[in-house]
């Protein structure tokens, strides 16, 4: 069986092992509690920077979570012409510093998820941050801290290493970055299927 | 205590000018840790933060909790004593005015005296709820009893889990929501859950639900709709609503047939194991299956699970027990439990999804028509000896058992019942047949509404008593698990407002009777007297000091003293609650729904909740985040039988039934039944879905069929597509 190996994170702390977001898609029940919470962290203002989709609402109850996935290499921090979207040593690719944003919308073109989204009023762009306020102490971010069903989870990369051999049968629905993203993320994303190298009980 | 693998040490972020108050959230049976922000300059509420540390739902919170917060410095909330002196209005926001509490509790006490003088003591009426501490439910039906001194008590747990108190009454002979803890969940092989929504109504289970299937455990899921928690189950037994008694009789009759029943135990620790066996004898798939409309493989398949599963729970909700066959059900789908012997162990039991956050501990002291505190019968002698002691009355004077919840709306449209003092409700959305309740309200001589927001049964009142949301008071729930937990309170009461207790301890000044309650000064007062009126009594919180919840992250009842840790597990010892110690398998003849589809009604109502919504949604259609999410009800439809109609998605019909009818918009969705239609039932006015809803009444708990009723759609002639 073969892991994927990662480099150590810098931040990573004698004492605890740093935490990556980590999904899986299966689980979630559509409850948008991660948008409420996503409005609680501070500094978000009460917006929400985050999206649930119905994937076929007219046939059945699937639905999914539309996070940041935190790219190394993020498009909307390339594509700013300002420079407001900064990366953070964690990883995290902060919403546009408010001073420098200048409104012109060119990261919620270039990001292939569609993430960053636009205030109209503020003429300001705003993103997800990971929580920074939280995570870069370690703390999980608001959406994973109340998601109900584990779809959202905050893991060190050993326990996401559990899963991926657990998850992880070749068939394309675990995904992590490369090849199957745009580019490799600190998120990690299992799509639909985690039960299918799971051994019933009897 | 109980920190199973879910549990991690996390601190929690603290803002500047900032604390963080623990309590529970404000709404289910969950009652799910949070902790509430409070500036500290301020001292209001001004956020949410996880509780990482509570054990049954480490941290997680569904939408309706993370914004419970708002509820309590919101625009909407009643500040003063509000008084309407234009009878004509009843039925409407219009013409109240604001008053002193003075004022407000001088015309209370007069109007109440004058109907009590006219018609009798029994002229007045309680009609309180569960989604409230313990102290408030105890000393509610204290000031009914003994302030009032009427016999018409009843709750909104008439329509909520009467059914499974019948039920489990009848089948253990104590009714405890839970015989195991939460913790217990994940570990177990099979999950059986019938009729419950779990994914939208008790979400923060979820992550327990998904964790029984990683193991390579099972779930059956019995539902008419593939609700998210079935859209994953192993089996969905994709039945008719109201045929769950059928279901259950036809599992039993499997798993006894192809020998998964556990004799020993049957023989030892049970009853009535022979008449169940000839009563279900006809309940082969193939009958079970007709009646149901579930395939006969399904039915097989979910019986050779829950069988061979060496630990298995069975979990139901709302949705076998809202029928006028609610407690049959239950006592149906615990005998699955009894005639395996997969109960009274760790891992493997009953359960009941509690609706409201005080589902639990509201039932048990007192606020239901024919009981006392501890779980105690009003018809038993010794019972009232006891608890007139604690309130200093004479047992001579203990008014006798009154009617259920919908019974005291018939008997306010006869004129026996004159006055209300209605509190934590919201009856006027959430009773079925509302023409009928409705009307009962505006008939009324006199009624008075305590809440902290206009609700649409305040409409109704003549007097509108404020009274403090959750965060502004403290006291304990009980939890569905059967936990006491406590409640903590993060700021004072908005503008005049006042907690339910101290409002009667005050009323009962006014009426009279301040002697019994004039030394009741704090919650915490009232919480002293609770426990020594449940001592003794099934029900028994004695030993559940405040400090010993705060101590064990809870205690589970029974907790008899001081040295009793409570009882998270129930029945290890394989002691029933029954005088002979057994529990009994129940032997239920089948009856199909009160109203079935006919030509003219051919299709089958079912309602329910959404996430976004809790109860009447009194409280949760003013958040705006839950408003955004879910502002309106619809009704689902499947694509054939909206094609047979000829209707469209996002169009709206006319929906009715013999008793009602609404218009709503519809959802078209292959996620249930082609006989089937739902609509949530969160709204009010001409928008609640109780105007079509049916008051048949279940014989033992007076639960109504809320879940089935025969219903017909026409196309309106200006129904476009919105
Ligand atoms: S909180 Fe979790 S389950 Fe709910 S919608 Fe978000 S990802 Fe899905
Ligand atoms: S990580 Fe924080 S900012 Fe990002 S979606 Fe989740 S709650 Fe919102
Ligand atoms: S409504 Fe229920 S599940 Fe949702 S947060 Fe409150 S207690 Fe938890």
């Amino acid at each position: 069986m073969t892991f994927t190996i990662r480099e150590p994170k810098q931040t990573e702390t004698e004492t605890e092992e740093r935490r990556r977001l980590y999904m899986e898609l299966e689980n979630c029940i559509g409850c948008r509690s991660c948008l409420a919470a996503c409005t609680q962290c501070g500094g978000h203002e009460q917006k929400n920077r985050n999206y649930v989709y119905d994937v076929n609402p007219l046939v059945n109850r699937e639905t999914m979570p539309l996070m940041c996935l935190h790219c190394v290499d993020p498009a909307c921090a390339r594509s700013c012409p300002a420079q407001a979207i900064q990366i953070h040593e964690t990883g995290a690719v902060l919403s546009a510093l408010v001073e420098k944003c200048i409104g012109c919308q060119n990261c919620t073109i270039a990001c292939p998820y569609g993430i960053p989204k636009f205030d109209e009023e503020e003429n300001l762009m705003y993103k997800c941050d990971l929580c920074i306020d939280r995570t870069k102490d370690n703390i999980p971010p608001m959406c994973a801290s109340v998601c109900p069903t584990n779809t959202l989870q905050w893991l060190t990369e050993s326990e996401i290493e559990v899963k991926q051999s657990k998850n992880d049968v070749g068939n394309d629905k675990w995904v992590t970055s490369m090849p199957y993203l745009e580019g490799e993320t600190n998120v990690t994303v299992n799509l639909p299927g985690i039960l299918q190298g799971t051994v019933k009980l009897f | 205590m109980q920190r199973d693998k879910f549990f991690r040490e996390i601190e929690n972020v603290n803002h500047p000018n900032e604390k963080l108050v623990k309590t529970h959230c404000s709404y289910c049976g969950m009652q799910c840790g949070m902790n509430l922000r409070v500036n500290t300059i301020t001292n209001k509420i001004v956020g949410v933060e996880p509780r990482y540390d509570w054990p049954v739902t480490v941290g997680k919170m569904c939408p309706k909790g993370v914004t419970a917060y708002q509820q309590t410095n919101h625009k909407d909330r009643i500040l003063r004593p509000l008084i309407r002196d234009d009878k004509s209005l009843k039925g409407t926001k219009e013409g109240f005015r604001e008053a002193s509490w003075e004022e407000a509790y001088d015309l209370i006490a007069k109007n109440f005296k004058r109907l009590q003088d006219e018609s009798g003591k029994d002229s007045l009426s309680v009609f309180s709820g569960v989604s409230m501490t313990n102290e408030k439910c105890y000393l509610t039906g204290k000031f009914a009893r003994v302030a009032m001194g009427t016999r018409y008590i009843d709750y909104n747990g008439r329509f909520c889990m009467s059914s499974a108190a019948g039920g489990f009454l009848r089948s253990f002979g104590v009714d405890r929501g839970s015989t195991l803890p939460w913790t217990d969940i994940h570990e177990t092989d099979c999950l059986f859950i019938a009729g419950s929504n779990t994914a939208e109504c008790h979400p923060t289970s979820m992550f327990r639900v998904w964790a029984v299937q990683e193991r390579g455990g099972y779930l059956i899921v019995a539902d008419p709709r593939e609700t998210p928690i079935a859209r994953r189950a192993d089996v969905h037994l994709d039945l008719r609503p109201g045929t769950d008694l059928a279901l259950a009789n036809g599992i039993l009759h499997l798993l006894i047939k192809n020998g998964y029943t556990d004799e020993a135990f049957i023989n030892k620790h049970t009853n009535g194991f022979d008449e169940t066996k000839e009563i279900v004898k006809e309940f082969t798939p193939e009958f079970t299956s007709e009646i149901t409309g579930v395939a006969v493989d399904k039915i097989e398949r979910a019986a050779e699970i829950y069988g061979k599963a060496p630990n298995a729970i069975v979990m139901f909700a709302r949705g076998i027990e809202q029928q006028h066959k609610g407690v049959d059900n239950v006592s149906a789908y615990t005998n699955m439990a009894l005639v395996t012997g997969k109960i009274g162990r760790p891992k493997a039991g009953v359960a009941t999804f509690t609706g409201q956050g005080n589902g639990q501990g509201g039932r048990e002291h007192g606020q239901k028509s024919d009981l006392l505190p501890g779980y105690r019968k009003i018809y038993d002698k010794e019972a009232v000896e006891h608890v007139s002691g604690v309130w200093g009355i004479n047992p001579e004077d203990m008014p006798q058992a009154g009617v259920s919840a919908y019974e005291m709306f018939e008997l306010m449209t006869e004129k026996t019942i004159r006055g209300l003092y209605l509190l934590c409700s919201n009856p006027a959305v959430s009773a079925p047949n509302l023409n009928f309740v409705r009307n009962a309200l505006k008939n009324l001589d006199f009624m008075v509404c305590s809440d902290f927001y206009l609700s649409e049964s305040a409409e109704f009142a003549d007097v509108i008593l404020p009274s403090v949301t959750w965060s502004e008071d403290e006291g304990t729930v009980t939890n569905l698990e059967g936990r006491i937990i406590k409640i903590n309170k993060a700021q004072e009461p908005l503008g005049e407002s006042k907690p339910d207790w101290q409002i009667q301890v005050e009323l009962a000044e006014k009426l009279g009777k301040g002697k019994h309650f004039s030394h009741l000064k704090t919650a915490k007062d009232v919480a002293e007297e609770f426990r020594l009126a449940s001592k003794g009594g099934n029900a028994d919180y004695y030993g559940a000091t405040w400090d010993k919840i705060d101590e064990q992250d809870g205690v589970f009842w029974p907790c008899k003293d001081a040295d009793d840790k409570g009882t998270p597990h129930m029945f290890l010892d394989k002691k029933f609650y029954h005088p002979d110690g057994k529990a009994k398998i129940c032997a239920l003849p089948y009856r199909p729904p009160a109203e079935e589809p006919c030509e003219d009604y051919p299709l089958r109502l079912t309602t329910g909740r959404v996430v976004y919504h809790y109860l009447s949604g009194n409280q949760t259609r003013r958040i705006k985040f839950l408003k955004d999410m879910c502002p309106d009800p619809y009704v689902e439809i499947h694509p054939k039988t909206a094609e047979k109609y000829n209707i469209n998605h996002e169009e709206i019909v006319r929906l009715f039934t013999r008793r009602g009818e609404s218009n709503y918009k519809v959802k078209i969705t292959e996620a249930i039944r082609e006989d089937t239609v739902f609509v949530p039932y969160h709204f009010g006015h001409e928008q609640s879905i109780n105007l079509l809803t049916i008051a048949a009444l279940d014989p033992i708990s007076r639960m109504p069929e809320f879940k089935a009723c025969a219903a017909q759609i026409e196309k309106l002639k200006s129904g476009k597509v919105l």
